[in-house]
C-alpha cells in the first residue's frame, strides 16, 4: 500500500468511525464497542505496517494543498518518534475501548461516549502526525475540546461539569498561547513546516524572539501536561468515566504536552531559559504531585496526583538539556503509559465491583478478586519503581541523570539527587498505600455491592499491559529496545546518545538511591498509615481547593466585566446621542483644527432684504421650537412647521422651485402626521420650577448647549466656506444641464436627473417609502394607545384642530386630484413630478378623513395602499427592466414618438412611466401611513 | 447674503442638536426634523451659484451651464427630503408605540430615577 | 452591452421585484408569499454565484445604469469584494427566510417583503460605485432593518428599536453632510472619479473634503458599532426576532465595508489609520467585556458582533494586502457563524426559562387577535434528539466565535495574525493585536463555555424544545458552509486576497469605471 494513503487512513479511520458511532441507537453497547475497537485496532495495525520504513529511519509524508498563500499545507508526517506515540495512542486506545464496553452501564448513552472517544483519538493522532505546526495547533485545540466533552460525559453531576469546564478553560487558554508561540516560531524559521523548524534550531535559539516564543509554547505544553502551576485541573478531571481517565491521563491527553516538548526539544532546548522554565516547573510538579498523592483517599485521586508527578518527572528529564535525559523521558513516557493505564482500569474495576473508590472504606479485597489484585500490585510496583519492572528502569535513568546534572544553578545541581530520592520515597509510599489499603487487611464492611472478579474481557487489557510492564522490566533491550531506538533516533538525530537498557548496572549510586527510596518509602508509609488512620487526611499544605478558587476567579471576572460594562457602556439614548454628536464634531473639526479653514475667493453677494427677513423668521421659529418643545408641544410643532416653510421660501428665492414645491407638500403631510400622533403623547403640565432642580440640571444643559452651539457654528462655517468658493469647474452637473433636453428629453433638469440621469436613486428612494409604509402599518396594527391618553374623545376628528369646513374639503377632493394629475404630467419639463403629485393626492385623501372622519371616508373611498405601492414599484422596476428588451442597461430611457388624432405629435419618454410608478407608490405609501395613523382613533386601548 | 444662509443653517442645526439631546421622544423627533431642514439647506448650498436661474432649460440648443443654479444638489435634496419624511413618519409611529407599551414618553422607556 | 453584464444589476432588481410582487398579494396568502420569497432567495443565490465568478477577472465588470456614462450616471461595480458580500447576503437571506417559515413570518404583516427589500438595500450598497447612491441604499437597508427589528412588536423590541432608529437617523444625517461636503469641493459623486480628484484638489479645499470624510466615517462607524457609538447594538439585536437578527449580523459588516471601500479608494488608507486602530481596539475590548458580562444568548451574539467589528477595524487599519485579505475571510466566517448563532439562540432559549422574556415579547405580540396570530402551532416535523443537535450546533458556533478549530474562525485568526506579525520588526501594535485576539478567544471560550454548560448540561430534566426541521436546516446549512470554508480555505483565501489587493491598488477599479480614452 502506498504510504501516503496509509497515513491518511490512520488519521481518517477514527474520525469516520466517530461519525458513524453517533448514529447508533442509545443502547447499542456491543455494536459501538465493535466499531470503536475495530477502528482503533485497524489504525494500530496500519501504524505497525509503517514499521519497516521506521526501522530504516525513513520519514513518511503526505502533503495536500490547504493554505498555499500562507505557506501552510495539510501535511502528515510520520517519523520514528511520531510512530512511537501513534502506536501508544492507538494501542492503548483499543484496550480502553475493550474495557469501556464492560465498564459503561447499559443506562449510559454510549453512542455519545464512543463518538467523542474516537474523535478524541483522531485528534490525538492528528497532533502526533502533524507535519506543520499550525495543523498541530489545529488538532491540539480539538483534543482540548473533545476531552472537555469526555470529562463532562456524566454532566448530571456538578463535579463533572466543573471539572470539564476547568479542563477546557485551562487547556484551551494554553492552546491559544501555543498558537501565538507557533506563529512566532514560524516567523523566525520562515515556515511552519516541522522539517524546516526542526532544522532551524540554532537560528531560533539565537533569535530575539526566542524567549517569548519559548514561554508561549511552554504555556501550551505545561497546561496540557498539568505541570505546576497549571496542575490543578487534572485531579478534577477525574470526574470523568474511568475509561476516559485511563486514556486521557495515561497515554493520551496529558502526554501531548511532553510530546510537543520532546518534539521541539532539538529546537528549543539547550538554553538556560529552557532549563529554568521546564526543569523547575517539572521539579516542583514532581515532588508536589507525589507528596499530595500520598494523602488522597480516592483511588483515582491517588492515581491522578501520581500522574501529575510522573509527568513532572518526564518534564524534568526533558528540562535537563542532555540527550540521555531526553531518552529517559521518552522511555518513561512509554512505561508510565503502560502501568498507569492498567492502574486506572484496576481502580475502575474496584469502583465498578464495590461501588466505592474510597481507600478508607476498602480493604482486604484480595480474597474477593485475587487476579485483579495481583495485576494491580504488579502495576503499582512498576509505578513505585521496583526492580524487574519497567518503571524501575526509567527511574534508574532519572537518578543517573540527576547525579550528573550540570544546570546553571550549582545549588540545584547538588540538591537534585536528594530531591529525586525523596520523590522515590513518596512514590513508594503512595503505591504501597494504594495496594495495602485496598487489597489487604480485614474484609471490607458495608460496601454498596459485594465485590467479585470482573468479566474476563474487562480484565484482559490490564493483563496485557501488566505483562508488558514485566516483559519490558526484565528484558528491556529485547522487548522495547528496538522501538525506543527508532523513536530516539528520529527525535534526536545525530545527537542520539549511546545508552544501554540493561536491567542490572551493578551497585551504582542510582541503585543505592533506589534502595533508599524503597526502604524510606516503606517506613514513610507506616507513619503515614498511622497518621491517616487517625482520621485527618490533610497534607500539611495551605487548604487550597483549586476548583473553588477557579470558580471564584471566574465569578470575579464576571463581576468586573459587569462593572466595566456599566462603566464603559450605557443603555441611555441621550448619552449615546451625545457621543454621536461629539464624534461628528471632532471628526469635522479635526482637519480644520490641523489645517485651518479659509474662506473662498468670492466676495459675498449683497444682502437681499426679503430673504434676510425670512431667514431671521426661520431662525426664530427654530429657536422657539427648541425652547417650547418640552411643554407646549402644539406650539413647538407649529414653530417647526414655520421653520420648514422658511426653508421652503429659501428654496424659492434661490431658484429651486422643485425643492420648494416638494418641501411644501412634505411639510403639510408631516405636520398632519404629527398632529395625528400628538394626541397619544402624555399631556405635560409644567412642573413647579425649583432652583435646586434647575441647578442640578444646569451642567448637563450647559454641556448640551455648548454642543448645540458648536455643531451649529461648525455647520455654518463649513457652509459659508463652500459658498464663497466657485463651483468646481469640472463639476458633473454641467453635463446634466447641457444634456437634459438633448439626451434626457426634458427641460426641467432636476426632474430629468431624478427620473433619468439618477433614476436609480429614485428607485431606491421610493423603495424606502414603501418599506416605511409597511413598517408603519405593521407596527400600528399592534398599537394600542395608552389608557390615559384616551380621555380625549375617541372619535377621530382632527377637523376640530384644523378648522377646515368638511364640505369645502369634500369639494376640494376632485380639484386636488386634478392638480395632482397636472403636476405629474408637467413634471418632466416644469416643477412637479411623480412625487409631488403623489403627495398631493395623498393629502387630498387624508383631508377627506379629517373632514368626514374615518368611517365616512372609508365608506366612500376604497383605497388599497399596499396594492398602489406594489403596482408603483413594479411599474418603476418594469420600466427599468424594459430596456433589457432593447439590450440596454437597466433604466435606460426611450422616447416613443407617435402622432395621435387631435393631440398631434406626442413624445412619450419611458421616464414618464417610471414617474408614474413613483406617483402610484407615493400615493400608496403616504396614504397608508396617514390612514393607518388615522385608524388608531377607532382602536381600543390595551385591555 | 451667503452669511445669512449660513447662519440659518447654523441655527437650524444647533436647535436641532439641542432638541436631539433632550430626554423626551417628541423633542428628539422635532430635533431630527429641524436637523434635516438644516442638512437639506446645507446640501443645497453646496451647489451655490450666484443669481443662477432655476435649472429649466429651453428646448433646442444646448443650454449654457453658467446661467443656471446647480441642479444636482437640488436633485439630491429632493431625494433627501423624501427619505427624511419617510423616516420621520416611522419614528413618529415608533414613538407612539413605545409610549403605548412603556407608558412613558422618555427615550429610554423609563423615567430616569 | 453583453447580456452577461445584466447580472450585475440583478441582485438589486430581483429582490425589488419579489418584494413589490408580494405587496400585491393579500395578507393571508402566507404560503404563496413564502414560496415567492424562497424562490427569489434561491434565484438571488444563483445570480450571486454567477456574479462571483464574473467578478473574478482582472478588470471588475461595470454596469452603467440607464446607460449614462460614468461619472455622470450611476455605475455598479461588481469587483470581488462586492461579489463576495452579495453572495454572503444571498446565503443569509435564504437562511433567514427558511427559518422564518416555521413561525416568524406570520408574526407580523409583510415580513417577506421587508426581507426582500433588506436584501435589495444590502446588495445595492455593496455594488454601487456612486457615493449618493450608496446613501440611498443605506437608507433602504436601514429602513428595512427598522421594520425587521420591530417585527413581532412587543415592549423590548419597540424600546430598543427606538434607540437603534434614532442613532441611525442621526448617522444618516451625518452621511448626507459628508456627501455634500465632498461634492461641494470635488464636484462629483462617482467614487472612482472622486478617488482621482481628491488627490489633486487644492489644499484649501482638501480641508473641507477631509472634514466631509471624517463625518462620513462617523456615520459608517455607527453602523459598524465602534465604541463608543455602538451601545445600541447588543440590545437591539438581542431583542430582534431570530431571523431578523441573523440578517443583522451582516449589517454591522456593511459599515465596515463602507469604511474599507471609501477609506482605501478615496484616501489610499493613509489618514485616520490611528483612529481606526484605537477605535477597533476599544470596540474589541468592550465587546469582550460585554461577552464576559452577558448571560442572555442574544446579547452574547450582539457582543460577539462587536468583537468581530473591533477585530476588523483594528486589523484593517494596517492597510496591508495580506491582512486585508485575511480580514475579508474573517468577515465571511464570522458573519455566517454569528448568523447561525442568532438563529440558534432562539431555538435554544425556547427550552429555557431564562429566555422567557424574549418569548414573552413575541407571545404578547401574538396573543392579539390578528389574523396571523397563532405562533407556529402548525404541527411540523419535529426533530428527534433535538437537544443533541442543538448542543452540537451551539458548540460549533462557540468554536467559530472563539476562533478555534475546526471552524474557519481559526483559519481567519491565523491568517490575520500571520499577516500582522509578518513585517519586520514586530511593532507594538502587532503585539497588542496578538495579545488581544488571543485574549478575545479565551474570553469567548469562558463566556460561551459557561453559557453552553448552563444550557445543555446543568439542567436535570431538559425540557426538549420543539425544534422543527425547517428551523434546524438553516443553522445546519450555515455551519456546513463554515466547515466547507475551512476545507476550501485555500481557494477562498486566494479569491479574497485578490479582492484585497484590488482594494489596495484602486487603479484597476478607477480604470474599469472610467476607461482612459
Amino acid at each position: 500500500m502506498r504510504n501516503e494513503v496509509l497515513l491518511l487512513l490512520v488519521l481518517a479511520l477514527p474520525f469516520a468511525a466517530s461519525v458513524a458511532a453517533a448514529f447508533f441507537p442509545a443502547n447499542a453497547r456491543n455494536a459501538e464497542a465493535w466499531l470503536a475497537g475495530a477502528a482503533a485496532l485497524a489504525a494500530h495495525a496500519l501504524v505497525w505496517a509503517a514499521y519497516p520504513y521506521m526501522s530504516h529511519g525513513q520519514v513518511l509524508r503526505f502533503d495536500l494543498d490547504w493554505l498555499p498563500a500562507l505557506g501552510v499545507n495539510f501535511m502528515l508526517r510520520l517519523d520514528g518518534f511520531a510512530w512511537l506515540f501513534a502506536i501508544l495512542v492507538t494501542g492503548i486506545g483499543f484496550l480502553v475501548v475493550l474495557y469501556a464496553r464492560y465498564y459503561m452501564s447499559p443506562a449510559d448513552p454510549v453512542p455519545r461516549f464512543f463518538s467523542f472517544f474516537l474523535a478524541f483519538m483522531g485528534s490525538m493522532l492528528g497532533v502526533v502526525l502533524s507535519g506543520n505546526l499550525v495543523q498541530l495547533v489545529f488538532f491540539w485545540e480539538l483534543t482540548s475540546f473533545f476531552s472537555f466533552l469526555l470529562i463532562g460525559y456524566w454532566h448530571g453531576n456538578a463535579a463533572a461539569r466543573e471539572g470539564a469546564r476547568m479542563a477546557l478553560v485551562v487547556t484551551s487558554a494554553g492552546g491559544l498561547c501555543l498558537f501565538a508561540g507557533v506563529l512566532l516560531l514560524g516567523r523566525i524559521a520562515g515556515s511552519y513546516e516541522l522539517d524546516v523548524v526542526l532544522r532551524a534550531g540554532d537560528a531560533i535559539r539565537s533569535d530575539a524572539l526566542y524567549l517569548p516564543a519559548l514561554l508561549l509554547v511552554l504555556a501550551g505544553t505545561l497546561t496540557k501536561s498539568a505541570q505546576f502551576p497549571f496542575h490543578f485541573w487534572l485531579p478534577h478531571a477525574m470526574a470523568a468515566p474511568t475509561p476516559v481517565s485511563a486514556y486521557l491521563h495515561s497515554a493520551a491527553m496529558v502526554k501531548l504536552g511532553v510530546f510537543l516538548m520532546a518534539r521541539l526539544w532539538p529546537v528549543l532546548a539547550g538554553t538556560d531559559a529552557w532549563m529554568w522554565t521546564v526543569g523547575v516547573a517539572g521539579l516542583i510538579t514532581l515532588v508536589l504531585g507525589a507528596y499530595v498523592a500520598m494523602f488522597q483517599n480516592d483511588l483515582k485521586g491517588v492515581l491522578a496526583y501520581s500522574t501529575v508527578s510522573h509527568l513532572g518527572l518526564i518534564t524534568v528529564l526533558l528540562g535537563l538539556n542532555t540527550p540521555l535525559a531526553a531518552v529517559a523521558a521518552v522511555f518513561h513516557t512509554l512505561n508510565h503509559a503502560t502501568f498507569k493505564a492498567s492502574l486506572f482500569m484496576a481502580a475502575g474495576i474496584i469502583d465498578h465491583e464495590t461501588g466505592t473508590r474510597d481507600i478508607r472504606r476498602l480493604s482486604g479485597l484480595y480474597r474477593f478478586m485475587p487476579i485483579t489484585a495481583t495485576l494491580a500490585m504488579v502495576a503499582a510496583a512498576a509505578m513505585a519503581g521496583v526492580p524487574l519492572l519497567n518503571g524501575f528502569l526509567s527511574k534508574e535513568m532519572f537518578f543517573a541523570e540527576a547525579l550528573g546534572v550540570e544546570g546553571p544553578s550549582r545549588a540545584l545541581n547538588r540538591a537534585l539527587p536528594y530531591i529525586a530520592t525523596l520523590w522515590g520515597m513518596f512514590s513508594v509510599a503512595y503505591s504501597v498505600r494504594f495496594i495495602h489499603g485496598v487489597f489487604f487487611g480485614p474484609a471490607p464492611t458495608g460496601l454498596p455491592r459485594t465485590p467479585h472478579e470482573p468479566p474476563r474481557w474487562m480484565r484482559f487489557p490490564i493483563e496485557f499491559l501488566v505483562l508488558a510492564c514485566l516483559a519490558v522490566g526484565m528484558f528491556p533491550a529485547l522487548v522495547i529496545g528496538p522501538f525506543l531506538d527508532i523513536g530516539v533516533r528520529a527525535l534526536l538525530g545525530v545527537q542520539a546518545p549511546a545508552y544501554s537498557l540493561a536491567l542490572w548496572h551493578g551497585f551504582s549510586t542510582p541503585f543505592l538511591m533506589s534502595l533508599v527510596a524503597l526502604g524510606g518509602g516503606a517506613v514513610l508509609y507506616v507513619m503515614l498509615h498511622r497518621y491517616v488512620a487517625r482520621g485527618e487526611g490533610t497534607e500539611f499544605l495551605p487548604p487550597l481547593d483549586a476548583r473553588e478558587a477557579f470558580d471564584r476567579a471566574l465569578a470575579a471576572v464576571r463581576r468586573w466585566a459587569r462593572a466595566l460594562e456599566r462603566l464603559l457602556g450605557t443603555q441611555r439614548l441621550q448619552t449615546q446621542l451625545r457621543w454621536l454628536v461629539i464624534a461628528a464634531l471632532v471628526a469635522a473639526l479635526w482637519p480644520v483644527w490641523l489645517r485651518g479653514l479659509e474662506w473662498g475667493p468670492l466676495a459675498p453677494t449683497p444682502i437681499d432684504a426679503p430673504l434676510a427677513l425670512v431667514s431671521a423668521l426661520g431662525a426664530a421659529c427654530a429657536l422657539g421650537a427648541a425652547w417650547q418643545a418640552k411643554f407646549h408641544r402644539f406650539a413647538a410643532l407649529m414653530l417647526t412647521g414655520g421653520a420648514g416653510l422658511v426653508v421652503c421660501m429659501t428654496f424659492v428665492r434661490m431658484s429651486a422651485p422643485d425643492l420648494a414645491l416638494t418641501q411644501l407638500l412634505v411639510e403639510i403631510v408631516t405636520t398632519v402626521l404629527l398632529l395625528l400622533g400628538l394626541r397619544w403623547l402624555p399631556k405635560r403640565t409644567p412642573f413647579a420650577w425649583t432652583r435646586a432642580g434647575a441647578l442640578a440640571a444646569l451642567p448637563r444643559r450647559l454641556r448640551d448647549l455648548a454642543l448645540a452651539v458648536g455643531c451649529g457654528g461648525g455647520a455654518a462655517a463649513l457652509a459659508y466656506a463652500v459658498m464663497t468658493r466657485p463651483l468646481p469647474d469640472n463639476t458633473v452637473s454641467r453635463y446634466f444641464v447641457e444634456n437634459a433636453w438633448p439626451l434626457g428629453g426634458g427641460t426641467n433638469v432636476v426632474n430629468v436627473i431624478i427620473v433619468d440621469f439618477r433614476g436609480f436613486d429614485t428607485l431606491g428612494e421610493i423603495s424606502v417609502l414603501a418599506v416605511v409604509g409597511i413598517a408603519v402599518y405593521a407596527l400600528l396594527r399592534r398599537f394600542r394607545p395608552a389608557r390615559e391618553s384616551l380621555d380625549t374623545p375617541a372619535r377621530f376628528d382632527a377637523a376640530d384642530d384644523l378648522l377646515v369646513p368638511a364640505l369645502i374639503v369634500r369639494l376640494m377632493f376632485p380639484l386636488i386630484g386634478m392638480l395632482a394629475g397636472y403636476l405629474l404630467l408637467r413634471g418632466h419639463n416644469l416643477p412637479g413630478g411623480g412625487f409631488a403629485a403623489g403627495v398631493t393626492l395623498a393629502i387630498a385623501v387624508i383631508l377627506q378623513y379629517m373632514a368626514g372622519g374615518t368611517r365616512w371616508a372609508e365608506a366612500r373611498l376604497v383605497i388599497r395602499p399596499a396594492s398602489w405601492m406594489g403596482a408603483g414599484l413594479l411599474l418603476a422596476g418594469a420600466t427599468g427592466a424594459g430596456s433589457w428588451a432593447f439590450a440596454h442597461p437597466f433604466l435606460t430611457s426611450h422616447t416613443a414618438h407617435f402622432a395621435l388624432p387631435l393631440l398631434g405629435e406626442l413624445h412619450l419618454p419611458s421616464a414618464f412611466f417610471f414617474d408614474l410608478g413613483v406617483f402610484s407608490l407615493v400615493v400608496g405609501a403616504t396614504g397608508l401611513i396617514l390612514i393607518a395613523l388615522a385608524h388608531q382613533s377607532v382602536r381600543h386601548p390595551w385591555n | 447674503m451667503e452669511l445669512i444662509v449660513a447662519i440659518l443653517i447654523g441655527v437650524l442645526t444647533g436647535s436641532g442638536v439641542w432638541l436631539l439631546l433632550r430626554p423626551r421622544t417628541f423633542q428628539v423627533m422635532l430635533g431630527l426634523s429641524l436637523l434635516s431642514y438644516g442638512v437639506n439647506v446645507f446640501i443645497f448650498v453646496m451647489g451655490w451659484v450666484r443669481d443662477g436661474v432655476p435649472p429649466i432649460v429651453g428646448q433646442g440648443a444646448a443650454a449654457d451651464f453658467a446661467r443656471f443654479a446647480d441642479p444636482l444638489p437640488q436633485a439630491l435634496v429632493l431625494t433627501a427630503i423624501v427619505i427624511s419624511f419617510a423616516t420621520t413618519a416611522l419614528l413618529l409611529v415608533v414613538v407612539l408605540a413605545a409610549r403605548g407599551l412603556t407608558r412613558t414618553d422618555h427615550v429610554d422607556g423609563e423615567e430616569d430615577a | 452591452m453583453s447580456p452577461g453584464n445584466h447580472l450585475v444589476v440583478l441582485p438589486i432588481v430581483l429582490p425589488l421585484a419579489a418584494g413589490a410582487l408580494m405587496l400585491l398579494l393579500d395578507e393571508r396568502r402566507s404560503t404563496l408569499k413564502a414560496a415567492v420569497s424562497l424562490v427569489a432567495g434561491v434565484a438571488l443565490l444563483a445570480v450571486s454565484i454567477a456574479l462571483a465568478r464574473l467578478a473574478d477577472a482582472p478588470l471588475p465588470p461595470v454596469y452603467a445604469v440607464g446607460s449614462w456614462p460614468a461619472p455622470f450616471g450611476i455605475v455598479l461595480v461588481a469587483d470581488r469584494l462586492a461579489a463576495t458580500m452579495v453572495l454572503l447576503v444571498a446565503v443569509l437571506g435564504i437562511a433567514a427566510i427558511v427559518f422564518s417559515l416555521a413561525r416568524w413570518h406570520r408574526a407580523g404583516p409583510r415580513f417577506h417583503s421587508l426581507v426582500q427589500f433588506l436584501l435589495m438595500g444590502l446588495n445595492g450598497a455593496f455594488l454601487t460605485g456612486d457615493l449618493f447612491n450608496l446613501f440611498v441604499f443605506f437608507e433602504l437597508l436601514l429602513a428595512a432593518s427598522y421594520g425587521l427589528a420591530l417585527h413581532g412588536s412587543g415592549t423590548a423590541r419597540v424600546r430598543w428599536s427606538l434607540h437603534y432608529i434614532v442613532m441611525n437617523l442621526g448617522a444618516s444625517l451625518l452621511f448626507l453632510i459628508g456627501i455634500a461636503l465632498i461634492y461641494g469641493v470635488a464636484g462629483t459623486l462617482n467614487m472612482a472619479q472622486l478617488s482621482a480628484r481628491l488627490a489633486e484638489i487644492p489644499a484649501g479645499d482638501r480641508v473641507l473634503a477631509q472634514a466631509g470624510a471624517g463625518v462620513l466615517a462617523v456615520a459608517f462607524l455607527v453602523k459598524a458599532g465602534m465604541w463608543p457609538l455602538g451601545f445600541w447594538l447588543p440590545s437591539a439585536y438581542a431583542a430582534a426576532s431570530a431571523p431578523a437578527a441573523a440578517l443583522f449580523s451582516i449589517l454591522s459588516k456593511v459599515g465596515v465595508y463602507a469604511v474599507l471601500r471609501l477609506w482605501l479608494l478615496l484616501f489610499g488608507g493613509t489618514i485616520g489609520a490611528d483612529l481606526l486602530f484605537y477605535g477597533g481596539v476599544a470596540t474589541l475590548v468592550f465587546g469582550v467585556i460585554g461577552m464576559l458580562a452577558s448571560q442572555d444568548l442574544g446579547r452574547l451574539g450582539g457582543y460577539s458582533l462587536l468583537v468581530s467589528s473591533g477585530t476588523l477595524l483594528a486589523t484593517l487599519s494596517r492597510a496591508d494586502g495580506a491582512v486585508t485579505g485575511a480580514a475579508l475571510f474573517y468577515i465571511v466566517a464570522s458573519t455566517l457563524g454569528i448568523a447561525a448563532f442568532f438563529l440558534l439562540a432562539e431555538l435554544v432559549q425556547r427550552s429555557r426559562a431564562l429566555g422567557a422574556d424574549v418569548l414573552a415579547v413575541t407571545a404578547e405580540a401574538f396573543d392579539l387577535a390578528d389574523e396571523e396570530a397563532e405562533p407556529g402551532e402548525k404541527p411540523g416535523t419535529v426533530i428527534p434528539a433535538a437537544m443533541a443537535l442543538l448542543g452540537l450546533s451551539f458548540a460549533c458556533c462557540a468554536l467559530l466565535v472563539a476562533g478555534l478549530p475546526p471552524l474557519p474562525g481559526f483559519v481567519a485568526k491565523f491568517a490575520l495574525l500571520a499577516g500582522v506579525l509578518a513585517p519586520d520588526p514586530i511593532t507594538g501594535r502587532a503585539w497588542a493585536l496578538l495579545a488581544l485576539l488571543t485574549l478575545s478567544g479565551l474570553a469567548s471560550v469562558i463566556a460561551l463555555g459557561r453559557a453552553g454548560v448552563r444550557i445543555f448540561w446543568a439542567v436535570e430534566e431538559p425540557t426538549v424544545p420543539r425544534v422543527r426541521v425547517i428551523e434546524m436546516a438553516p443553522v445546519a446549512m450555515l455551519l456546513a458552509l463554515c466547515f466547507a470554508l475551512t476545507v476550501a480555505a485555500g481557494p477562498a483565501m486566494r479569491y479574497l486576497r485578490a479582492a484585497a489587493d484590488a482594494l489596495h491598488a484602486p487603479q484597476t477599479y478607477i480604470e474599469s469605471v472610467l476607461p482612459p480614452r
